[in-house]
């Protein structure tokens, strides 16, 4: 497995750059993985969204449904996009240090 | 030096890549895409390609480790040609012995499923990508290695080849290239199954040597088998997505449904693929509204693996296949339902109704049905109203080749849209000689690494430019919305992927989605806009 590294840490990653471990996830973790998407500030907006999606997959072992996303942070898919340009689940997911999305979706 | 025109005998020998897809040599895109560009396939980055066996085509989806030593690769070696064996024989292939060793004999190398293979026209004559390729590959090899005297006679029975570690490792990857489309089955004059032979060998590589694509295996099947879901989602997960959907109904129809779980002795257990929940919810609620207003009686089931109809077993391996089956069958018949109903997923149609008649036996013998058949009886005996001309866009429909070319349900899914569709246009050709979607066999869901170009690049790009004829050119003017109807979630997955590489939704209009958002969204009982038309 590769190893990202970012300052003072040093993390497995899947091979596309996932978290192998969600449970050493904060938001140092967050600012980190948050360059390799592209973000260099995560601001209130991208934290909103990371935040959802971290309490979402601490309960259900999942990340939610895009659809439910945009309902409950009041963003439109567009919006999620301008904030983690590979989308909800490449981008943002990541950031949050959640696990990559598996089966059909 | 990557070669176009290798042969068979040579697929063995020392090279670092034996084929390179070149860009430059695809067949170029019709209207509105005459000056679309393809950039190159990326190279698999240092990193990820540490220790893994490129030498094929440079492309990774099924990752074959490098042995550290000779040994280790004699040992392989050794293992692979034991399960060649295990291939050959009843007691452990009971399932495909027989199609298998037909497909094996029978081959004259006529050639006739090279031209009827996507994957081979696109890139414009690759022989590693010809059909009966990697299946001469291992009929060489049975011949020269397992059958008695092979070794002697090879060089005068046309079977010469070195079996190696580099012919193993390219073995598999071989097999990694077919989409088990099978339209070179359906083609071959002597009933030669080029994609069950792909299969084999995917199975031999799975179950004897333990490589098979993560996507299939560990965050496929085992995930499956463990959480519930091939998608991770739990039955603790599943209920408040559906309370999501619930409420989303309400919000997009005003009607208030609820979705039934677990009722005993309903006429129907309808089994979706769980990406759907996931991904195109509007599918399930379509479902809950068609089936509530209907007055059809059914049910979900939230029991562990009977609210995910995925078995990629299918795909790669005949033990995982049964177990997941198995569990299928089990939640059926515990629930005492008269049928169970697949959703617009293709394999797991195959997987339920086609193969699944050789588990799914005695008391778990229950009917099992295409939702297809299902939906055209409510609509065309009226038991839902409909005003076709709210779907007055142009549409075009997909045939997923696992419930059409491989299970012969063509028409059900027609008479809908005849009926539901003044501006339904067939693409070229369709039916059972559809071309699949390029996503087949798994391959939707390999989204890592460089594999996704080869998938929109070869398979893919066939679909698109068939996608592409189907509408008039005056469809393609702003404005315009056009709809490709795929019922089946592998193959809406390789359709969004594909339009949004194409940048098909801005660029040329073109939307995708299931077959039964298109009735409700005509349903005289539903408030009108249930199709949205925005990308996702």
């Amino acid at each position: 497995m590769p190893w990202f590294e970012h300052g003072d840490l040093k993390l497995e990653v899947d091979e596309d750059g996932f978290i192998q471990d969600p449970s050493v996830w904060n938001e140092d973790v967050a600012k980190a993985l948050a360059t390799t998407e592209d973000v260099n500030d995560m601001t209130e907006d991208h934290w909103k969204l990371v935040n959802y999606l971290r309490n979402y997959y601490l309960e259900f072992g999942i990340a939610p449904m895009i659809r439910k996303l945009c309902k409950e942070t009041g963003y439109p898919l567009k919006k999620i996009y301008e904030l983690f340009p590979s989308g909800p689940a490449k981008g943002a997911c990541k950031v949050a240090g959640l696990p990559k999305p598996t089966g059909c979706v | 030096m990557s070669n176009k025109n290798i042969k068979v005998k040579d697929l063995g020998k020392k090279t670092d890549r034996v084929y390179n897809l070149d860009v430059k040599e695809l067949p170029k895109l019709p209207y509105p895409y005459e000056d679309w560009e393809d950039p190159e396939v990326p190279p698999v980055k240092d990193i990820k390609a540490e220790g893994k066996d490129l030498s094929l085509d440079g492309i990774l989806n099924v990752v074959v480790p490098i042995p550290e030593s000779e040994e280790k690769k004699e040992e392989l070696v050794a293992k692979f040609l034991e399960g060649v064996r295990k291939l050959l024989t009843v007691e452990n292939n009971w399932t495909f012995l027989k199609p298998f060793m037909l497909s094996m004999e029978n081959c004259v190398k006529c050639n006739t499923c090279s031209e009827a293979c996507p994957v081979y026209e696109m890139s414009g004559g690759a022989e590693i990508y010809r059909p009966l390729f990697r299946s001469d590959v291992l009929r060489r090899i049975i011949k020269k290695y397992i059958s008695p005297g092979g070794k002697l006679t090879a060089p005068f029975t046309g079977s010469n080849i070195d079996l190696n570690w580099e012919t193993v490792a390219r073995l598999a990857q071989l097999a990694y290239r077919c989409n088990l489309c099978r339209r070179c089955a359906q083609t071959c004059p002597m009933g030669v199954d080029n994609g069950l032979i792909a299969r084999e060998i995917r199975k031999l590589f799975s179950q004897e040597m333990g490589i098979a694509p993560a996507e299939l295996h560990t965050d496929g099947t085992i995930k499956q088998l463990t959480t519930g879901s091939s998608t991770g989602v739990s039955p603790v997960a599943l209920m408040d997505l559906f309370e999501f959907m619930e409420e989303d109904i309400t919000d997009r129809t005003g009607l208030n449904i609820k979705v039934p779980f677990d009722k005993s002795g309903a006429d129907i257990l309808l089994i979706h693929n769980a990406g759907e929940f996931l991904s195109w919810p509007e599918n399930i609620e379509a479902f809950a509204i068609i089936f509530e207003l209907a007055g059809v009686s059914w049910t979900l089931s939230s029991e562990m693996v009977g609210y995910d109809s995925v078995n990629y077993g299918l795909f790669y391996d005949d033990a995982q296949y049964a177990k997941v089956t198995l569990k299928h069958a089990e939640v059926a018949k515990k629930l005492g339902v008269k049928k169970v109903v697949m959703g617009e997923c293709g394999h797991a149609h195959k997987a339920v109704m086609a193969i699944g008649d050789r588990i799914w036996l005695g008391e778990s013998n229950i009917p099992r049905e295409s939702c297809l058949a299902t939906l055209e009886d409510l609509v065309m005996n009226e038991k839902i109203m409909v005003d076709p001309e709210r779907n007055d866009f142009p549409i075009t429909l997909h045939d997923p080749c696992n419930v059409v070319r491989s299970m012969g349900v063509v028409e059900p899914q027609r008479r809908i849209l005849r009926k539901i569709a003044p501006k339904f246009r067939e693409m070229t050709p369709h039916g059972v000689h559809n071309y699949c979607c390029g996503g087949g066999s798994g391959f939707a869901i390999m989204q890592s690494n460089n594999f996704p170009n080869w998938r929109f690049l070869l398979p893919g790009r066939k679909k698109f430019i068939q996608i592409l004829n189907a509408f008039e050119k005056e469809e393609y003017e702003p404005g315009v919305n056009k709809y490709v109807c795929a019922p089946c979630s592998n193959c809406k997955g390789q359709i969004r992927d594909l339009l949004e590489y194409y940048d098909a939704w801005e660029k040329a209009g073109l939307l995708y989605g299931g077959l039964v958002e298109l009735i409700v969204n005509c349903m005289t009982d539903v408030r009108e806009g249930f199709v949205e038309w925005e990308f996702h």
